[in-house]
């Protein structure tokens, strides 16, 4: 099963940075929903996205049955750059888009998903990508590596803020499918969770494959293959040290010197991401209406 | 009380202005410079790579992968380069007042974390290397639009922190939306108590001590610096650009260049430096007198006459600056200039200077010595060595050493006029980018005179763009020390008759001659 090898991701930065333009629309008849006085807007315009997208992929593939679904129906490994850019594109759309076309993303994914079905060669489980327990896992992991990467290299999240966020978040989760109720809705929530389905998670060997393919990408854009190896430290230092330990890896502690380093990468990484078409133009419109939102009436 | 009237205010830093496009001369006149030097060590802020299909992809390449030049790579830009370069600092920008900044942290979150740097940077490497590729000269425009205004609270805090009162206090009259972005702050308009119309440039919050931190990290600066040439030397041209952009950031040190500049050219018949207000300037805050006057972009419709005069303004200046004051303003882009008719010139905008000690400098006067007026061939090979252009005992003759530089002093070998024009700026272009030639190999470009670049991607672009006619030879010989000749110009006339003896007094000892 884990035969093939992987495409190269040439174009990363290109292809991601398209698919994040196309999610935010120009003239949006509501404001989708999120909106520009949400914490998600504010959440999203850090610059963490990079690690916490790839400390967030980390954490999903623990779990043998999403990886499963992943190795066995995605053409993941033919185009890795085009499913890191659509994956990029549905954010962009739920996060920013107006509902109707939130809706609609969300009703693609959930129709793509009722296809992806089969046996765990593993653990010998059936799965189905509708499941809502493993819908319900890969939305934890996202969120919950936007907050823990967001306090580790950009500005730290209020407790209040942090909880708002969960509780934001709770539609996006709905949207592709998980039961009204089934999402946790706070911060305390959300580790409770994380710590119950802890039991369930390991590393398969399409696991450790994948994400040691992630961490340094062949044909990656010479420019950015340098710094990735900073942005793969940001991942696996922010990664809670029960999934480093699963994954074997190990990276030195994370000192302030180290962080701001880090910090530093990412602004040049995101400097190179407003170089590209359309990525200033989409920023500017949702800094204006965050903006616009903040002013008093 | 009326309000005051506005062309460009005198301070704004980076406000930028018209645009260079088109064909422009790029010469090495004079003495002066330096750059030509070499074929090598550019920089360039990304590079231009074929994509799977060969076909050019605009890849990030990112970093300023650039600052790297090139001889290698540079050669493929060579070609297209001086009509499509516009550098990333001569953008104009639309301030967005609908994003204004509204607190030291929304600055933080856009000018922070390496992306202040980079656009500092960026912009000094504009100049001093136009091998730029589109797509590097896209990143860097894109990040210079993506700094909005300060909210005028912002402003205001800033001010007030300054100058221990609210703007409204400070100045009898203060208009809070700002007239033009600087590249690390703003400009707003004032009346002091005095009743004297001003330009305040107000610095980012934060934005200093920030971009300082980020010029220490060497390792990751280092890395998006990619140099191929083989002689070289990347940390030195870091440790230029570091040195020059952390002296932007305190402006208490353009406010000093400034009145530099302006006590010596005070009395000149065609030059004017727009004053200090020295006790509302510090180092966040720089207060100058409003100058008003046409931009370039109007210049370009006035008569070649008059473009002429304004050009032969510009180049006194630069080259004066550089003999008699030992100085060069590292800006010499359109937006900071403003004309009065008649070749008189207001010069904005200290914000990056040079200064040279005489032991830099000599070599450049020895070099423009020996080739234009000595003529003589080892003389002049001496002196690029001692200079550092060239590897002393390279593997080359004296003739080829020459014939490289020659095309760099093409405007003042001889005594005639002669009109800057883009295909003279091919032929420079093309020579220091050549990398078939032999002498590329041993030619560097040493730190000091990594700023003298700006010369020929800055000034003789502006020349060019001017068409500007004049004997340039002959102005020079006014101003060359080894020289020293009479006037060839009314505007030559005037300096002598009301300027020149009190400049004389002013200046810094005269360099020696050998």
């Amino acid at each position: 099963m884990t035969a093939e090898s992987y495409a190269t991701a040439a174009g990363l930065i290109e292809r991601s940075a398209a698919a994040y333009v196309s999610g935010v629309p120009e003239r949006p008849a509501d404001d989708g929903f999120f909106g520009p006085a949400s914490v998600t807007w504010k959440m999203s315009a850090d610059l963490g996205g990079p690690v916490a997208g790839l400390r967030s992929l980390m954490m999903q593939a623990l779990h043998p049955l999403a990886m499963a679904g992943v190795d066995q129906h995605s053409t993941w490994r033919q185009d890795p750059v085009g499913r890191l850019a659509a994956i990029s594109a549905y954010l962009a759309t739920i996060s920013f888009a107006e509902r109707a076309a939130a809706e609609q993303a969300a009703a693609r994914v959930r129709r793509i998903h009722t296809h992806v079905r089969g046996v765990d060669e593993i653990t010998g489980r059936p799965y189905e990508a509708s499941d809502p327990a493993l819908l319900l896992w890969i939305h934890a992991a996202l969120v919950e590596s936007a907050l823990a990467v967001r306090g580790l290299f950009g500005t730290p999240v209020s407790p209040q803020d942090a909880d708002r966020y969960v509780a934001e978040m709770v539609v996006a989760a709905e949207l592709v499918g998980v039961p009204a109720g089934l999402a946790p809705s706070s911060a305390a929530e959300l580790d409770a969770y994380l710590a119950s389905v802890r039991p369930e998670l390991r590393c398969t060997p399409a696991a450790r494959e994948s994400m040691a393919y992630l961490l340094d990408p062949p044909g990656l854009d010479e420019d950015v293959a340098e710094i990735w190896q900073d942005i793969r430290y940001g991942a696996v230092v922010a990664l809670p040290d029960w999934a480093r330990e699963m994954y074997g890896y190990d990276a030195p502690p994370l000192t302030p010197g180290r962080r701001e380093e880090i910090r530093q990468v990412l602004g040049v990484l995101d400097a190179l991401y407003l170089g590209e078409p359309g990525v200033l133009e989409a920023r500017q419109r949702i800094a204006a209406r965050m903006r616009a939102a903040a002013r008093p009436a | 009380m009326k309000r005051p009237r506005v062309a460009r205010a005198s301070t704004a830093g980076g406000a930028r202005a018209g645009g260079l496009s088109g064909a422009r001369v790029t010469a090495l006149a004079g003495a002066a410079t330096a750059g030509a030097a070499a074929g090598v060590a550019a920089v360039a802020l990304l590079r231009r790579r074929a994509g799977p299909l060969g076909q050019p992809n605009l890849r990030v390449s990112r970093g300023l992968a650039a600052l790297g030049l090139v001889a290698r790579g540079g050669a493929r830009y060579a070609s297209s380069a001086p009509r499509l370069f516009a550098a990333a600092g001569e953008h104009r920008q639309q301030l967005r007042h609908d994003l204004a900044l509204q607190t030291a942290e929304d600055v933080a979150a856009t000018l922070g974390t390496m992306k202040g740097v980079l656009m500092k940077l960026g912009q000094m490497a504009s100049y001093v290397d136009n091998g730029l590729s589109p797509s590097v000269r896209r990143t860097l425009s894109r990040l210079q639009d993506s700094v909005p205004p300060m909210s005028p609270e912002l402003a205001a805090q800033v001010v007030e922190a300054e100058l221990g009162r609210p703007p409204e206090r400070a100045f009898a009259r203060w208009d809070p939306e700002p007239i033009a972005a600087a590249s690390i702050g703003q400009v707003h308009r004032a009346i002091t108590h005095d009743g004297r119309a001003v330009a305040v440039k107000v610095q980012y919050p934060g934005i200093a001590e920030t971009i300082a931190a980020d010029l220490g990290n060497v390792a990751l600066l280092r890395r998006m610096l990619r140099v191929t040439a083989p002689s070289q030397d990347v940390d030195a041209l870091l440790a230029e650009l570091r040195e020059r952009v952390l002296e932007e950031l305190d402006y208490r040190r353009e406010a000093d260049n400034q009145r530099f500049f302006a006590a010596y050219y005070a009395g000149h018949p065609t030059i004017t430096v727009p004053a200090i207000v020295d006790e509302l300037s510090t180092r966040r805050v720089v207060t100058s007198e409003l100058a008003d006057g046409a931009r370039f972009a109007e210049l370009a419709s006035w008569p070649q006459a008059e473009r002429d005069l304004a050009a032969e303004t510009i180049y006194r200046f630069v080259f004066r600056s550089l003999y008699e004051l030992r100085a060069f303003n590292g800006d010499p882009h359109p937006g900071n200039y403003l004309f009065h008719g008649g070749g008189k010139v207001t010069f904005l905008d200290f914000g990056l200077v040079r200064h040279f000690t005489p032991s830099e400098l000599q070599p450049l006067a020895n070099m423009a010595r020996y080739v234009c007026v000595e003529r003589d061939p080892e003389a002049f090979r001496r002196n690029l060595e001692q200079a550092g252009f060239l590897r002393p005992g390279a593997p080359l003759s004296t003739q080829q050493v020459i014939d490289y530089m020659a095309v760099f002093y093409d405007t003042v070998r001889e005594s005639r006029p002669l009109t800057m024009t883009g295909d003279y700026s091919s032929a420079v272009v093309r020579r220091f980018f050549d990398v078939r030639n032999p002498v590329t190999a041993y030619a560097r470009i040493p730190r000091s005179y990594v700023i003298l670049q700006r010369i020929n991607l800055g000034l003789f672009g502006l020349l060019g763009e001017l068409t500007a006619t004049a004997n340039w030879r002959a102005i020079a010989e006014e101003i060359w020390p080894f020289v020293l000749g009479p006037p060839s110009t009314p505007i030559g006339e005037a300096e002598t008759a009301s300027w020149v003896p009190q400049a004389r007094r002013k200046a810094p000892p005269p360099l020696a001659l050998d």
